[in-house]
C-alpha cells in the first residue's frame, strides 16, 4: 500500500516491529478499529527481524517473569492463531555464573521463578554438561536452567501478524516515515507524513530503537536511550546444542537455530545512540569470536557466516513503558524494551491495547507506566538480569 | 579476474602425519600444490554433498570456496569446501550429510516424497502436541556437516599485522597496474590477493594467498583510517591499516536459474577453469558453454574438444564465432535453456531459440556458466561505499568520479569491479587510481570504457521468457545453498511480500553459505519481472560481512588489534 485509505483512524501505530504489529492485532481482535500502521522502513527491518530469536521467563521481578509466561503460551500457540510456524523450540535457557556474586543473583531469579510455578534449576558445574555438552567450564561457578525457556523464528512471526492485521481490516502503511504528531488542546489530534497527514486521537509509540526519537517528534522528552547490539551466525552444524547459553561476566549468548547455525552476541561497548549506524565492528566481530571459542573449544574452526547489528531501546530500570503519557493525551508508549521486546511482546502488547481501550490493566504502574520517571528521583524496582 | 582459488583454503587442522590422504577410506593421489576436487576429478567428476532440504545430489559447483556442494570433513573438521582444500598427507577424507553417501543417499527419497517442496512456513503446526517430534526431525535434516569431533591443536599462529600508506586490494590486470604506479612513485604499498603474487614490482610489499574478509567503515580521524581483516590460507590472520585503499577485486562467475541448474556437471567457468590443469583431461567430455562473450572464448580455448556447443541468451562475439567454426562447435545464440535431463549427472539439455515455441536436445555432460560477470563489490558495501544499479551490467557498480574515488575518501575502485571493461581500460583504471591515491590529478581526461549504466540486462528477457513458459515438473531451485525453489518466491510475491529485503527473509533466498554470491544477482532481476518494477528499485543487497565465511579461532586470533582505536 502506498497511502491511507481513510483520512482519519482511530488508532495510529507508529513501528511495524513485533511490539506494533502485536498492539494492532489485539486492538483490530477487540474491535477497536480502524487501524493504520506506519513503518518507514520495511517489514522487519527494526530490532525485530534483526534479534537472537530467545524467548526466557527467568527474571528478577515478578511481573516480568508473568509476561514472559503468557507470551511463551502465546508463542506456543501461534501457529494455530495465525497459520506460521515460529518453531518455537522449547530447549530451555541456560545461565553460567562466573562469580559468587552472580550465583547469588541467580539464586534470587530462581527463588522468584519458582514462586511462579516455573520448574527452574540451580546447577552445580559438574552439572552443566548434562545441559550443554562440550562447554569449557573453568571458571564457571554455578548456572541456572528452566527447560520450558526457548528459542524461535521471528520473522514467521511478523508475517503471521501482518497477514492477521490485513485480514483483520487493518492497515500497515510501509516505507512512510511519520515525521510529525499534531495535537490540540493538550491531546493528540493527528499524525503527518512526507506527502500526507491523516486523523486520529490515539498514537501508539512502537518505535523500537528511535522511540526516544519519536516522542520527541510529538514534543516529549523521555529518558529511553537506544544502544547498538552487534550479533552473529555461523556456517550450520548438525543439531548439538540444545539451550541458549548466556555468560552473565560478559554477556555472552549463543544458541542453535533450527537451521543449525549458532547464533549469538557479546557486549561490547559502543556510543550510545543511533548516530553510528548499524555496521558490523572488528571489535565485536573478533572479541565475540574468542569468547565463544574459548567456552565451546570444538567450534574453533567453525566459520563466521555473518554479522549485523541493530538497536535496543533501554530504559534506566530495565523495565518497558506501556501506557499513556501523562503529559499528552491519547500518545501511548509500547517501548524501551532493552534487548527482550520479542519475548515479551505478546503479552506486552495486550496490555498496551487495553490501556488504548481504556479497559485499565494489571501492570503496577510504578514499574510499567510512563510517569514514573517523571519527578521521580530513581525508580522504585529495577530488573537487573538484562544479559541474553 | 582475481580470486581463482589459489589459496589453500583449509581450516585449522590436526598436525599432518603420514601416508597418502584417504578420501572415504581409500587412498587418493594427490599432486603437489593440488586441490581435492581436482585430485578426485582425476576419476569423473565427484558428487560429494546432498542439499540441505531435498537431498538433492550435488557436484562441484564454483570452484573459488563459496558455493555449498562440496563441503567435506576433514580429520574430523566439518564444512571443509573440498574444491579449495589441499590435502596433506594422513589426512581423513570423509562426506557428509548423506548416508550412505553423497552418490546414493537414502534420504534422496524426501527429493521425490516432497515433490512441490516442503513448507517449513506453514508447515508442521498440526497436531501441536507433535511440534517436539517436528523439531527433532527438521534439526536433523538442517545443517551440513557434525560439530568437530575434537579441538584442533595447531594453532592458527600469531596474526599478520601491517600498516601502510596505500593497500591494494586484488592481483589481476588493475591491481597489479596499480601496484606499478604506486612502485614507480617509490610509494610505501603492500599488495594482497587470495592468490599468488608472482614478481611484485620493485619496493611493493606483496601478501600472496591472503584474502580479504572485511573493510569496516573507516575512521576518518584515524591516521590510517582503513583496517582491513584479511585471511592467509584460510586460516592465519591478517590485520592492515592503511591510509588509502585501491579496490580491484574484479568480478565472479555468476550463477543461472533454468530448470535443473542445480545438477551434478552444471558449475562457472571459474568452477570448469580449477577442476583440473591445463593439459589434464577435464572429468567431461561433452560440455555446454553458455555464454558468447570473453569467458566463453577462454573456455573455448582451454577446454576446446571436449566442447559440444555454445549457448547464449544473448548475441555472440566474434571472437567466439571464430573459435568456435575452428573447433567445428555449433553456436546457439539467442537461446533459452528450457530444461536438463539426468538426475546424479547432466545428460542433455534442452534448448530453444529465444521466441520460438519447439526446443530441441543437446547432449552434452556438463553445463558451464560463462554469461555473465558480477563484481566482487562486498568489501565496497561494507565500508559504507555508494553504489549504483548499471543496467546492461545487471548489477550494483560503485559510483565513481573521473579520478576513480569512491563516494568514501581515500578509498579508489578500479578495473572490472568498478565496471571497466577490456584490458586496455581495466589497466588503464588502475594506474589512474594509483595516482589519485597519490593524490595526482587524474591522468585520465575521460573515463575508459564502461559497462554501460543504460539497461535492461540481456537476463530479463531471458527470465521473462523463461516466467512465462510451462514448467514440465520438477524443482526450479533459485537458491542452491538453501534449497528455496522459483515457485516459493512466486508465492512470496503473490502474498504481498516485496523487495529483496523482505523476500529473502521470507524465503531464505541468499541466507546459505555463499551469502546470496550465486542466487541474489538473478534474484533481483527475477523479482522486478514478478513485482513489475525496475531492478534497481528491488532494493540493494546488503552486504553482510564477513565475505567468506571465516574460522572463530582465525577472528579470535586478532582481538587484540581490533580494539576501538587500537592500533
Ligand atoms: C542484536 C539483538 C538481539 C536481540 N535478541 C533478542 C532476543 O533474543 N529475545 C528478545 O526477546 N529480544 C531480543 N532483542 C530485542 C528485540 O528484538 C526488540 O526488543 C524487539 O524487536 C522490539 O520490537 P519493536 O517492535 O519495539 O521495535 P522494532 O522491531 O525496532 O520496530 C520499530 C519500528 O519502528 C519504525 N520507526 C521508527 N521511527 C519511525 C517513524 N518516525 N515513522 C515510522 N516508522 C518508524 C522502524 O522502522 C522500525 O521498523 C534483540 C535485539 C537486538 C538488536
Ligand atoms: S545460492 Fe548460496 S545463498 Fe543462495
Amino acid at each position: 500500500m502506498i497511502a491511507p485509505a481513510r483520512p482519519e483512524y482511530r488508532v495510529v501505530v507508529v513501528g511495524a516491529g513485533v511490539i506494533g504489529l502485536y498492539t494492532a492485532y489485539h486492538l483490530l481482535k477487540g474491535g477497536f478499529g480502524p487501524v493504520l500502521v506506519v513503518d518507514r522502513g520495511f517489514l522487519s527491518s527494526g530490532a525485530s527481524g534483526r534479534n537472537g530469536g530467545g524467548v526466557r521467563q527467568q527474571w528478577e521481578t515478578q511481573a516480568t517473569v508473568r509476561l514472559a509466561r503468557e507470551s511463551v503460551a502465546a508463542y506456543r500457540r501461534f501457529g494455530s492463531d495465525f497459520g506460521y510456524n515460529v518453531w518455537f523450540r522449547q530447549g530451555g535457557y541456560l545461565f553460567l555464573a562466573s562469580s559468587a556474586a552472580e550465583v547469588g543473583q541467580l539464586r534470587s531469579v530462581h527463588a522468584v521463578v519458582q514462586k511462579e510455578g516455573l520448574a527452574s534449576r540451580l546447577l552445580a558445574p559438574n552439572e552443566v554438561p548434562r545441559y550443554a555438552a562440550g562447554l569449557a567450564l573453568d571458571g564457571v561457578h554455578g548456572a541456572s536452567f528452566l527447560r520450558s525457556d526457548g528459542t524461535l523464528y521471528p520473522f514467521p512471526a511478523i508475517w503471521g501478524l501482518y497477514e492477521a492485521i490485513r485480514s483483520l481490516g487493518g492497515e500497515v502503511l510501509l516505507g512512510t516515515e511519520v515525521l510529525s504528531v499534531a495535537r490540540d488542546a493538550g491531546r493528540v489530534s493527528g499524525v503527518s507524513f512526507v506527502n500526507g497527514s491523516v486523523k486520529t486521537s490515539v498514537v501508539v509509540n512502537a518505535a523500537g530503537g528511535w522511540s526516544k526519537e519519536f516522542s520527541a517528534r510529538a514534543g516529549l522528552a523521555v529518558v529511553n536511550q537506544p544502544s547498538r547490539h552487534e550479533i552473529l551466525a555461523t556456517e550450520p552444524l548438525k543439531p548439538f546444542l540444545d539451550p541458549m547459553v548466556v555468560r552473565l561476566s560478559d554477556g555472552l549468548y549463543f544458541s542453535q537455530t533450527m537451521r543449525g547455525e549458532i547464533v549469538g552476541g557479546l557486549t561490547v561497548p559502543h556510543p550510545p545512540g543511533i548516530g553510528a549506524g548499524m555496521a558490523t565492528s572488528p571489535h565485536f566481530l573478533t572479541s565475540m569470536a574468542r569468547a565463544l571459542s574459548t567456552l565451546v573449544p570444538r567450534l574453533r574452526s567453525l566459520g563466521v557466516l555473518r554479522a549485523w547489528s541493530g538497536f535496543y531501546d533501554d530504559t534506566p530500570d530495565g523495565l518497558p513503558v506501556i501506557g499513556e503519557d501523562p503529559r499528552l493525551t491519547g500518545f501511548v508508549h509500547a517501548n524501551g524494551f532493552g534487548g527482550h521486546g520479542f519475548m515479551l511482546a505478546p503479552a506486552a502488547a495486550q496490555r498496551v491495547a487495553k490501556s488504548v481501550m481504556g479497559e485499565g490493566t494489571d501492570l503496577d504502574p510504578a514499574m510499567f507506566a510512563p510517569g514514573r520517571f517523571l519527578g521521580a528521583p530513581s525508580p522504585a524496582t529495577v530488573e537487573r538480569l538484562q544479559l541474553g | 579476474m582475481v580470486n581463482t582459488a589459489q589459496w589453500s583454503g583449509g581450516r585449522e587442522m590436526e598436525p599432518p602425519s603420514s601416508g597418502a590422504p584417504r578420501f572415504r577410506g581409500a587412498p587418493v593421489t594427490v599432486r603437489p600444490g593440488e586441490s581435492l576436487v581436482s585430485a578426485l576429478s582425476r576419476r569423473g567428476l565427484p558428487i560429494l554433498q546432498r542439499s540441505i532440504r531435498y537431498h538433492r545430489p550435488r557436484a562441484p559447483f564454483c570452484g573459488v570456496g563459496a558455493c555449498t556442494q562440496c563441503l567435506v570433513r576433514v580429520n574430523g573438521q566439518p564444512n571443509v569446501r573440498a574444491c579449495t582444500y589441499r590435502p596433506l598427507p594422513g589426512d581423513r577424507i570423509e562426506t557428509e550429510n548423506a548416508w550412505p553417501s553423497p552418490t546414493n543417499d537414502l534420504l534422496g527419497v524426501l527429493d521425490l516424497l516432497f515433490w512441490r517442496g516442503i513448507d517449513t512456513l506453514h508447515g508442521f503446526r498440526r497436531p501441536r502436541s507433535a511440534a517436539p517430534v517436528y523439531h527433532r526431525i527438521i534439526r536433523r535434516l538442517a545443517g551440513y556437516g557434525r560439530a568437530a569431533d575434537t579441538v584442533p591443536t595447531t594453532p592458527v599462529g600469531a596474526p599478520v599485522v601491517r600498516s601502510t600508506a596505500v593497500l591494494v586490494i586484488g592481483g589481476g590486470p588493475a591491481g597489479r597496474a596499480a601496484a606499478g604506479r604506486l612502485s614507480e612513485n617509490r610509494a610505501e604499498t603492500l599488495w594482497i590477493d587470495a592468490g599468488p603474487l608472482p614478481d611484485s614490482p620493485p619496493g611493493v610489499t606483496a601478501l600472496p594467498r591472503t584474502r580479504a574478509i572485511f573493510l569496516p567503515l573507516p575512521d576518518p580521524a584515524a591516521e590510517t583510517p582503513f583496517q582491513l581483516l584479511a585471511s592467509i590460507d584460510g586460516v592465519r590472520a591478517a590485520s592492515i591499516r592503511a591510509r588509502r585503499v585501491i579496490v580491484a577485486t574484479g568480478g565472479f562467475d555468476a550463477g543461472l536459474l533454468f530448470p535443473g541448474s542445480d545438477r551434478p556437471g552444471v558449475m562457472t567457468a571459474e568452477g570448469a577453469l580449477s577442476l583440473a590443469v591445463p593439459g589434464d583431461a577435464p572429468p567431461f567430455a561433452r560440455a555446454l558453454i553458455v555464454g558468447g562473450g570473453e569467458r566463453a572464448a577462454l573456455l573455448l580455448e582451454r577446454f576446446g574438444t571436449f566442447v559440444e556447443a555454445v549457448v547464449a541468451p544473448g548475441a555472440i562475439d566474434p571472437v567466439v564465432v571464430e573459435r568456435a567454426s575452428a573447433l567445428g562447435v555449433p553456436l546457439y545464440p539467442r537461446s533459452l535453456l528450457r530444461g536438463v535431463q539426468g538426475r546424479r549427472r547432466v545428460r542433455s539439455a534442452h534448448v530453444a531459440h529465444r521466441g520460438a515455441k519447439e526446443r530441441f536436445e543437446l547432449r552434452c555432460d556438463a553445463i558451464l556458466l560463462a554469461h555473465r560477470r558480477v563484481p566482487n563489490a562486498q568489501l565496497l558495501f561494507q565500508a559504507g561505499v555508494r553504489m549504483h544499479w548499471r543496467g546492461a551490467g545487471g548489477a550494483y557498480f560503485p559510483v565513481i568520479d573521473h579520478d576513480l574515488t569512491t563516494s568514501v575518501p581515500g578509498l579508489f575502485a578500479a578495473g572490472e569491479l568498478a565496471g571497466f571493461t577490456g584490458t586496455e581500460a581495466i589497466e588503464a583504471s588502475g594506474r589512474s587510481a594509483a595516482e589519485a591515491s597519490l593524490g595526482r590529478p587524474a591522468s585520465l581526461d575521460a573515463l575508459p570504457a564502461r559497462v554501460p549504466a543504460d539497461g535492461p540486462h540481456e537476463l530479463e528477457g531471458y527470465y521473462r521468457e523463461l516466467l512465462s513458459g510451462q514448467f514440465a515438473s520438477g524443482k526450479l531451485v533459485a537458491c542452491a545453498c538453501e534449497d528455496v525453489l522459483l515457485e516459493e518466491i512466486r508465492h512470496a510475491v503473490r502474498d504481498g511480500y516485496r523487495g529483496i529485503e523482505v523476500v529473502k527473509r521470507y524465503t531464505g533466498v541468499g541466507t546459505g553459505l555463499c551469502q546470496g554470491r550465486y542466487c541474489l544477482p538473478d534474484a533481483l532481476l527475477l523479482l522486478s519481472i514478478l513485482e513489475g518494477r525496475p531492478p534497481e528499485s528491488i532494493g540493494y543487497i546488503t552486504q553482510r560481512p564477513p565475505v567468506f565465511p571465516t574460522a572463530l579461532s582465525t577472528f579470535a586470533s586478532l582481538s587484540d588489534c581490533a580494539a576501538p582505536g587500537g592500533s
